[in-house]
């Protein structure tokens, strides 16, 4: 077991690393030195390439989304870049559902650590094992999923999250669930970036 | 070509009509008038007949539906009434079963159970509504049809969303095609079963045996009445399959078209008599999203399982611009069914080689301890070596019987003795546990949780107990002992929940099935158990199911694998009670 678990947090820190925060990408590229996954982990940043965290307050317009079992409604986006947008995210369904924002890559990199944390047992198909807290707790500061990624929220069946999202430049986009076999069934949809004149503000 | 304009004329979801039309086209030429027509009332007409067929490069006469093998798809809508005339141009009686679907009693299509059977050069009309949707099959159950043909698909659209999406929807009936008449092999089946009188052994027996006489001589005992098992010719006859996938030989290549990107749903069916097939995709993760016509919880696997008269829907994401190969390996190793999924026709990915016969172990004859039963699994070749490997699984039989044939009871959470992979529904140390070819997933039981339950959740009113066992010296499979035509019906109450328990005492896997109501099959998922038609068990495993007795009548109960059922491993089952108590009598 502690070879198994050392994996998961291997595969949650590299996770971690390239989608948790803009500057994990950003150590990436020009500043290796840093410790990406520990900023991650902290939640230090909330900015991504593709945008950032917004405030509520500034949000440029709502959109509600209907989370079901296992499929959103819309099934597609239109935002314009630059727009701030608070995403109001309902679970209507009996199982747990995330609402990610990001690029095809990302996508794949949080199906990989989602699905470490189901066969971990610290999430089910309805939502976090309540019989493993601190394993939930530790592995979820570790992936900086749930409550650290910024552009992302797991919402569990019959809950409702806020997400306030900042677009940045238009780019090709989808938003998601990694839940493991929902992506891969059809959880997810394009974000279609209307307006393209706008794209390069 | 009136009926079968009829068929061709149903209404089709637009969004999937592109694939729809490409799928159908495999199945016969009359599916090419599929777009051209509109839809009109649900009605279909379906003809049985003799249809001149050449498959492995001699010409033969196959039995077929609407003139094509295998028959036609028939795309209902759920909640529609359904009308279906259905006409036996053969010599001798035959019939249709709508395998899997809720339907009354009278309209199940099994002679002698549900109605009198179709005469020749007569029509039957079955009338019932689509209650359900998903993927399904029919077949005939009369004599041995099925095996020369008389099957075909069936496709229910929901009324509501499905709980995934795809953007192309293929077909893909997978079935074992020989030149020899099936009644020809049965009778030599039967007829090299007098070979070596041996009576059915039981792990008890084997034991006993064991003990009067010393284990090695026991043991040699039972290899030797295994081993001449295994030589005769009617194991040459039956593993002289040619594998289909949609009537379409290896050489043939079935192709189902894609554009990178898409998601391409499969609906695999398998409508062997005999043959169980691992299922891969090389280069793509396959999402399980139905099985038996139920809608589960998505499961990402690399390979899968399919038993006779079982059906798994999968999403794959074909990305690149290439060819990639479906290889269906059936669980014996005894060839391979092909097809491709591919950008443009014409085009081919590579096929892999065959992998090793799998050699069963003492694990697989704990209950049953007769080498020879499996004529499927082991060639004279093979059986010797085969016998001699398990020593050390001895043990494992030894405890195995009763401690853990406990299938359902192991939700997974059966500790691994060696380290070696598990799985609760094979028994400890079988030859018969899968393992993906990519090294991968390979799906389970365990993994199958209904994406909705049907029932609520309640505890079983009484256990049933159905020993699955079998007489090889004539080629008689049966039940607790008794073959059909020896034993009394199985009475069930309107109303009741009847728990299941299967105990495998033979060593061949056998794919049950109960007709007319749903089979919860107990993986430890509790109200997520899924919800199947037919449950497959593996020899030395226990494995439980439940059923809600909701469907009065006189309901046919048995072992898939087409020559067990016609030998006896059968059941009639009568649901006593209810709102049509009249016809249970």
């Amino acid at each position: 077991m502690p070879v198994q678990f050392s994996k998961t947090f291997v595969a949650a820190f590299a996770v971690a690393a390239l989608s948790g925060a803009g500057a994990a990408l950003a150590a990436a590229s020009h500043d290796s030195g840093q410790d990406a996954g520990e900023a991650a982990a902290h939640g230090h940043s909330d900015a991504l390439p593709f945008g950032e965290v917004g405030l509520a307050a500034e949000a440029d317009r709502t959109i509600e989304i209907a989370m079901k079992d296992n499929y959103f409604e819309p099934e597609a986006l239109e935002i314009r870049a630059g727009e701030t947008v608070r995403f109001v995210i309902r679970n209507g369904g009996e199982f747990l559902h995330e609402f990610n924002i990001g690029t095809s890559d990302l996508h794949r990199a949080h199906q990989n650590e989602m699905k470490a944390m189901m066969e971990s047992g610290i999430m089910t198909a309805t939502g976090m094992n309540p019989d493993m807290p601190n394993m939930a707790h530790s592995a979820m500061d570790m992936s900086g999923h749930a409550h650290d990624d910024p552009n992302s929220v797991l919402v569990e069946p019959g809950t409702t999250r806020e997400l306030v999202w900042k677009f940045a430049a238009a780019t090709d986009l989808k938003f998601a669930c990694n839940v493991p076999g929902h992506y891969e069934s059809g959880m997810m949809g394009d974000i279609r970036f209307v307006k393209p004149a706008q794209a390069d503000s | 070509m009136n009926g079968e304009q009829k068929i061709m004329g149903r209404r089709h979801p637009s969004s999937h009509g592109r694939a729809l039309s490409k799928s159908l086209a495999v199945v016969g030429v009359a599916s090419a008038l599929l777009g051209a027509l509109p839809s009109l009332a649900a009605t279909y007409d379906l003809t049985i007949g003799k249809t001149k067929v050449n498959i492995t490069g001699k010409e033969s006469t196959a039995l077929t539906v609407n003139g094509t093998l295998p028959g036609p798809t028939l795309r209902f809508k759920e909640g529609e009434d359904l009308v279906i005339n259905v006409t036996n141009t053969l010599d001798v009686d035959s019939s249709i079963h709508w395998h899997g679907l809720i339907l009354p009693a009278a309209q199940d299509g099994v002679p002698g159970l549900s109605f009198d059977g179709i005469e020749p050069g007569t029509t039957f009309t079955y009338r019932f509504p689509a209650q359900q949707s998903g993927t399904y099959w029919f077949h005939s159950h009369s004599g041995l049809q099925e095996q020369a043909g008389v099957y075909g698909s069936i496709v229910i659209e929901p009324q509501n969303r499905e709980p995934f999406r795809y953007d192309r929807d293929y077909v893909v009936v997978l079935s074992d095609w020989h030149d020899t008449r099936p009644e020809a092999i049965l009778a030599n089946l039967k007829k090299q079963s007098d070979y070596y009188n041996y009576d059915q052994r039981t792990l008890m027996s084997f034991f006993d045996d064991a003990a009067t006489n010393g284990l090695d001589a026991t043991l040699a005992d039972r290899l030797a009445w295994g081993g001449m098992r295994m030589t005769p010719t009617d194991i040459a006859d039956i593993s002289g399959y040619t594998f289909l996938v949609n009537g379409k030989s290896p050489a043939q290549n079935w192709t189902g078209l894609f554009e990178p990107g898409e998601r391409v749903r499969l609906r695999f069916i398998n409508a062997s008599a005999m043959t169980y097939f691992d299922v891969r995709v090389p280069g793509l993760e396959m999402t399980v999203v139905q099985a038996d016509g139920n809608n589960v919880q998505p499961v990402n696997v690399d390979e899968f399982r399919i038993a006779v008269a079982e059906t798994y829907d999968v999403i794959l994401r074909p990305t690149e611009d290439k060819a990639y190969t479906i290889v269906a390996e059936p669980m014996a190793r005894t060839g391979l069914a092909r097809a491709t999924l591919a950008p443009r026709e014409g085009m081919a990915g590579p096929v892999p080689a065959q992998r090793k016969r799998p050699l069963l172990t003492m694990a697989d004859m704990g209950s049953g301890a007769m080498a020879g039963m499996d004529h499927n699994q082991m060639p004279q070749d093979d059986a010797a070596p085969a016998a001699e490997a398990p020593m050390s699984g001895m043990d494992h039989a030894a405890m195995g019987h009763t401690a853990m044939a406990n299938g359902a009871m192991a939700n997974g959470a059966m500790p691994a003795a060696d380290g070696a992979r598990q799985d609760p529904f094979y028994a400890p140390g079988s030859g018969l546990l899968p393992t993906a070819a990519n090294g991968g997933k390979f799906l389970s039981y365990a993994d199958l949780k209904a994406q909705k339950p049907l029932f609520e959740d309640r505890p079983a009113t009484r256990e049933i107990e159905v020993r699955l066992t079998g007489n090889m010296e004539r080629y008689i499979w049966s039940i607790n002992g008794k073959k059909y035509s020896a034993a009394d019906p199985i009475r069930l109450q309107y109303g009741e929940r009847v728990r299941f328990k299967f105990v495998n005492e033979t060593m061949m896997t056998h794919p049950m099935h109960l007709h007319g109501m749903w089979s919860l099959l107990d993986n430890g998922s509790g109200k997520w158990n899924p919800i199947k038609h037919t449950v497959s068990i593996a020899p030395g495993t226990t494995v439980y199911t439940e059923v809600e007795v909701d469907a009065p009548g006189k309901w046919a109960f048995h072992c898939h694998l087409l020559y067990h059922m016609a030998t006896g491993m059968f059941r009639e089952v009568i649901v006593e009670g209810g709102p049509q108590t009249a016809q249970a009598n």
